[in-house]
């Protein structure tokens, strides 16, 4: 046979084979295969948008986070700043009540005790004029005219006002 | 295998020759002997006689025996891996699902575009059948079926056909033949150019043809050559050279099996792309 002529024989049988295979395989293998490529090309894809969408919302609930999180920070500082100030004033507020209270303590002691001094002042006087006029009556041996006792009260009065 | 047929071959030839000229003619007729020998391994040879019918002989020769044996391989074998197609292939589906995912994004999707699902059952039989057939003319005891131009023949016709149907589905039969001429050219020109597109059209098909004929038989060739070298010297010492040789043009046929299945199927794609996406 000549290298270079094609043979009719041949080239029928090459043409019924291939077709014949090109049948087969077209349904035993290409059909599954492509349907398969195609069925993970769509998983794929859409496995990529399903990711690139979780990850737009991841990024938007990192952003809320932070949001909220400055917010919580700056009400914080608020809260601690407002509370600093009312523990400012309220210590303001006793230490003013305890010196009003104090003084007041103070204002009462030093009445009653010029009070207490008066008292005894006068229970002395009193004991004073007392005493003098047993000792006088002791020493004169008998009572005197209410004239007399006028005049030594009057006396002796003076005299303790004087020394007082 | 080969060399036990080359040397029963060249024995029978020179005992042949007769004892009187055997000296004076032995280097003369080992050359002729050798081409012949080299010519009987890339020729196809019947097997099984058939009648002829409307002048064809229906002989089973040995490039169809090869073709039949690559068929029924790939059948068995595609239709397991591909079968039950998983959407995770392993191993060897996984293997052969990379070589077609590769001719599907880098042939069949960018000359065919939208057209691609319609075409690429016949782009991964052709690329397959090219492939395997190639491949068995480096087992031993087997032959390239591609390697007859007859086989590459009926499969450059087989995409010629394809085109033009293709072509003509989507234009018309006048729509297409009107698109193969450039709009906007001079009236005159047209017949000429006609006549110029249509031989075009052929010969693309028949370079296509002639291509993995000629790429397959060559290296077919040299091998057979470069070991005929061996019976041609008769010497060990020389016979070491020829062999280093043919295992390096062997390990080459094995890349030129693969590229010019990948090529055959490319231009395919190429040419029926041609003819549905007319507009240049």
């Amino acid at each position: 046979m000549d290298l270079l002529s094609p043979q009719a024989g041949t080239m029928f049988w090459t043409a019924l084979t291939f077709l014949l295979l090109l049948f087969v395989l077209g349904k035993l293998a290409w059909k599954p295969l492509v349907s398969a490529l195609n069925e993970r090309e769509k998983r794929i894809r859409e496995s990529l948008e399903k990711a690139e969408e979780a990850q737009r919302q991841a990024e938007k609930n990192i952003a809320e986070y932070q949001a909220m999180l400055e917010k919580a920070r700056a009400e914080s500082q608020e809260i601690i700043e407002r509370s600093r100030k009312t523990a400012e004033t309220m210590r303001e507020e006793i230490i003013e009540n305890a010196k009003k209270e104090a003084d007041r303590l103070l204002e009462r002691a030093k009445k009653e005790i010029a009070l207490e001094r008066e008292k005894a002042v006068d229970e002395i006087k009193k004991l004073a004029v007392d005493l003098s006029l047993l000792a006088t009556r002791k020493a004169i041996g008998k009572a005197l005219t209410p004239k007399d006792h006028e005049a030594l009260v009057q006396e002796a009065l003076k005299e303790i006002g004087d020394s007082n | 295998m080969v060399l036990n047929a080359a040397l029963t071959w060249i024995q029978q030839h020179q005992t042949t020759h007769g004892e009187e000229a055997a000296a004076a003619a032995a280097a003369h007729g080992a050359e002729q002997n050798t081409g012949e020998f080299i010519l009987h391994h890339i020729t196809d040879q019947p097997l099984i006689h058939l009648p002829t019918v409307w002048g064809i002989d229906l002989s089973i020769t040995k490039h169809v025996l090869m073709m039949w044996i690559s068929a029924v391989f790939m059948i068995l074998l595609f239709s397991t891996l591909f079968g039950k197609a998983k959407l995770v292939p392993r191993g060897l589906a996984n293997m052969f699902e990379a070589i077609i995912v590769f001719l599907r994004e880098d042939v069949v999707k960018p000359y065919l575009g939208h057209d691609a699902p319609r075409f690429e059952p016949y782009l991964y039989t052709v690329f397959f059948f090219v492939l395997f057939n190639n491949l068995m003319g480096l087992i031993p005891g087997g032959a390239s079926a591609t390697g007859d131009i007859s086989v590459t023949a009926a499969l450059a016709i087989l995409t010629f056909v394809i085109g033009l149907l293709a072509g003509m589905k989507e234009h018309g039969i006048f729509g297409f033949f009107k698109g193969l001429i450039p709009p906007g050219l001079p009236v005159v020109l047209v017949p000429l150019l006609f006549i110029v597109e249509v031989m075009g059209l052929i010969t693309k098909h028949f370079a296509l043809a002639i291509r993995l004929f000629a790429n397959m038989t060559a290296g077919h060739v040299v091998i057979l050559a470069l070991i005929s070298l061996i019976f041609l010297f008769k010497s060990y010492l020389i016979a070491l050279l020829p062999l280093v040789g043919a295992v390096g043009i062997g390990l080459l046929e094995v890349l030129v099996a693969m590229i010019q299945a990948y090529i055959f199927t490319m231009l395919s794609a190429v040419f029926i792309g041609a003819a549905v996406h007319q507009e240049h």
